[in-house]
């Protein structure tokens, strides 16, 4: 996988996740922050820091931006989400647009 | 999608303001508000939709995120109100779980759940931020009740249409909410009394005063009201006294006096929407300022019928509905340039009034010709005229098979409605040298045809053949005792077919077994099919979970299907799960694993079937029968 294929992600705890531009730009957000004109640092280095969203929740935005993909080509499985992480995901979701 | 066509029952129509607006595409600022309230639903990402699924799934879910108190906080409000919506439908909310969300709240509907009461509004009263509320149907709720959510001044719009406790006492409970903006009150058991006090609400813009006693008088002392832009008061007891002050509210756009004795009204500059259905017409709209979009006769009487429109601005008006007025005389219709949807059911509509309305047909978009006199020869008329018409309905004509190929030359129709008139599905002889002998196959040319209605017509089982190659075709309604099981195979091959009504028809239970319904077929409405036995309706029930069949004997509603308007199976038969889950819980070991875990959705559907007759022996199970019989 190339570099610049992928993008980062850094959680409020500081973990990185290391994701195909491909399925980050399932969030309007990162799409925005990718692709807009201008030297925005994020596409620079290809790294968006969420000082809002702890680790858990980012891994889980990660899950679903697969789960998106395969399901935007047809594969029709359901995204499991644990009640408790159902307020958090939610918020996190809405800032994403994803 | 049929409202158009739903306007004779006009009176029930107007009770609900949403209905305006879906059709009033002109400038209606009172209505923006609430129609951003229904789309944000529907704006919601996809993720955002999946979490408040999750949350809503089970009491025990709820349970899990109920205390997480600071995120609950912080939550954005529109995310608030869907997760309140989404447990409103799921029949979750219940008073104490409303204050976890009393800091972010904005809008809370709780039109129809029947339970909510004072203990609801108790805690609702500590709502910062909320500016919607929505109490309509919700018929325990009392004057008392309302106390707690006294003095709001986040509150602006107001919902109380049907909660027949509420009187003149708790229209001093909404006096004090000074913010008001709009406020709906229809069929409450608030009297005249009660209604002037309203006075004093200077920032109301939208008033719902249906089926409420408003007098002249009390009409009268409203007039301070200036903000005003939409009032209701259908049904009340206005005359044309009270009605010659409607001028003072400058920035009228909406009104209501179905149900009245006012026969006259003033010069009303800003008027968009008139409803004066069922009643007497002497002289209204003589001026002409008023940028009139849609007008509602519907059941009127014209005390002079010539004048009728003659002085008024009809340069936006696209929709007028006079049915059952009996208007006899249609020179008016050649003012009517960008009409769009007309409604004539029932009035002495002739072929010679045909000419008139396709001289304006270019812009019309629906046309009701229900009831009226008109034969195949005025459809000929219309025919070339009508370019963009989606909606036709020739119900109870005199229209025979000649007028399906006029129709054929329609080319933008959606929806067609020939129930009740002479079409049997075969030209006459003269006409049918050019190929096929079924009139249907001319519809072919129809590219967009969704919805057809051939109830109550002599179409028999072979003429229905051409339908299998309407591609679009997603509606069709059919009610003959001359239909048998060929229709059904005839039937099957519609590819984007999901309601299907097949009443009266002589079906046989092999007929049924034998049938493949399309792929997309949601609804089956088998009533009067009196051939038919329950076995055979439950095994064609079982085959196809997706399909909702109705019949007198049972009615399955698919799974996965929560929400308001549609109890889920579980719901109905809640009784006798309850009972089941409490011998369940008594045998329960440590290690417990839900037996349904073993099973696929298709053979618990199977199990559920078998397991149905020992439990009908039980009380519990008689319960089940009477819920689905009704």
């Amino acid at each position: 996988m190339r570099k610049e294929d992928t993008v980062k992600l850094i959680s409020a705890e500081g973990f990185e996740f290391v994701v195909d531009k491909e399925a980050a730009m399932v969030s309007q957000t990162i799409h925005n922050m990718l692709t807009s004109p201008g030297s925005f640092a994020e596409r620079q280095h290809g790294e968006v820091t969420f000082p809002e969203i702890s680790t858990t929740i980012l891994e889980k935005i990660c899950q679903y931006f697969y789960w998106h993909l395969q399901f935007a080509s047809g594969k029709e499985t359901e995204f499991p989400i644990e009640p408790e992480l159902t307020l958090e995901l939610m918020m996190a979701a809405n800032y994403l647009h994803t | 999608m049929f409202g158009c066509f739903c306007t004779q029952e006009g009176r029930k129509l107007l009770l609900d303001p949403r209905s305006v607006k879906t059709r009033n595409k002109h400038k209606h600022n009172t209505q923006v508000s609430e129609e951003m309230e229904t789309m944000k639903g529907k704006s919601e990402s996809e993720l955002v939709r999946l979490c408040i699924e999750a949350a809503c799934e089970s009491r025990e879910s709820i349970q899990k995120w109920r205390m997480q108190r600071r995120t609950l906080d912080h939550l954005p409000s529109h995310l608030a109100d869907g997760l309140i919506r989404r447990l409103v439908s799921r029949r979750l909310l219940y008073p104490s779980l409303l204050e976890v969300f009393k800091q972010s709240a904005e809008e809370v509907d709780l039109r129809g759940v029947n339970n909510v009461d004072a203990e609801w509004l108790a805690y609702l009263g500590a709502f910062r931020q909320l500016r919607y509320l929505n109490l309509s149907d919700c018929h325990r709720i009392t004057s008392s009740a309302l106390w707690p959510i006294s003095g709001m001044v986040s509150v602006n719009h107001l919902h109380l249409s049907n909660c027949s406790k509420l009187n003149d006492a708790a229209i001093h409970h909404i006096l004090s909410l000074s913010n008001l903006q709009k406020l709906q009150i229809s069929q409450t058991s608030v009297t005249a009394k009660g209604i002037k006090l309203l006075a004093s609400l200077k920032n109301l813009s939208l008033l719902d005063l249906g089926g409420l006693p408003v007098d002249d008088v009390s009409l009268t002392s409203l007039q301070v009201l200036e903000k005003l832009e939409y009032l209701d008061l259908w049904g009340s007891k206005v005359s044309n006294e009270g009605a010659n002050i409607l001028n003072k509210f400058p920035k009228l756009t909406y009104l209501n006096l179905a149900w009245t004795s006012v026969t006259k009204l003033p010069n009303l500059s800003s008027i968009e929407c008139l409803n004066m259905s069922n009643c007497t017409i002497d002289s209204i709209l003589e001026d002409d300022e008023a940028p009139l979009a849609k007008l509602i006769l519907s059941g009127a009487t014209f005390r002079s019928e010539s004048e009728f429109l003659l002085h008024a601005n009809t340069n936006f008006l696209s929709s007028l509905d006079v049915a059952h007025s009996g208007l006899s005389k249609f020179f008016f219709l050649s003012k009517l340039k960008v009409i769009e949807q007309l409604n004539l059911s029932s009035c002495m509509v002739t072929d010679d009034s045909i000419e008139m309305i396709a001289g304006v047909g270019v812009s019309l978009k629906s046309l009701n010709l229900t009831g009226t006199k008109v034969s195949s020869a005025g459809i000929g008329i219309l025919a070339g005229h009508v370019s963009n018409l989606e909606m036709l309905s020739l119900s109870q004509t005199l229209v025979d098979d000649t007028a399906i190929l006029y129709i054929s030359m329609m080319p933008s129709l959606k929806v067609l409605d020939l129930s009740n008139t002479m079409v049997k599905g075969c030209l006459p002889q003269e006409n049918t040298d050019h190929g096929s002998p079924h009139s249907l196959t001319a519809l072919q040319s129809l590219k967009q045809l969704e919805s057809l209605n051939l109830e109550h017509t002599r179409v028999r089982d072979e003429a229905l053949s051409p339908l299998s190659s309407f591609k679009e075709l997603r509606y069709l309604f059919l009610k003959s005792a001359s239909l048998a099981d060929i229709s059904l195979y005839y039937l099957s091959s519609i590819p984007k077919l999901t309601s299907l009504s097949i009443c009266d028809a002589v079906l046989t239970n092999y007929g049924l077994h034998m049938f493949k319904p399309p792929q997309t077929l949601k609804l089956m409405d088998l009533r009067g099919c009196w051939l038919l036995t329950e076995d055979t309706i439950m095994s064609f029930c079982r085959i196809h979970p997706q399909i909702e069949v109705q019949h007198e004997l049972v009615t399955i509603v698919p799974l996965h299907q929560g929400g308001p308007n549609h109890p889920s199976p579980s719901q109905l038969t809640s009784k006798a799960t309850q009972a089941a889950k409490k011998k369940e819980n008594l045998s329960i070991s440590p290690d417990f694993i839900d037996q349904r875990l073993k099973y696929s959705r298709d053979e618990l559907l199977a199990l559920q079937f078998m397991s149905l007759p020992v439990v009908s022996s039980s009380e519990s199970g008689d319960s089940i029968f009477k819920q689905q019989l009704n």
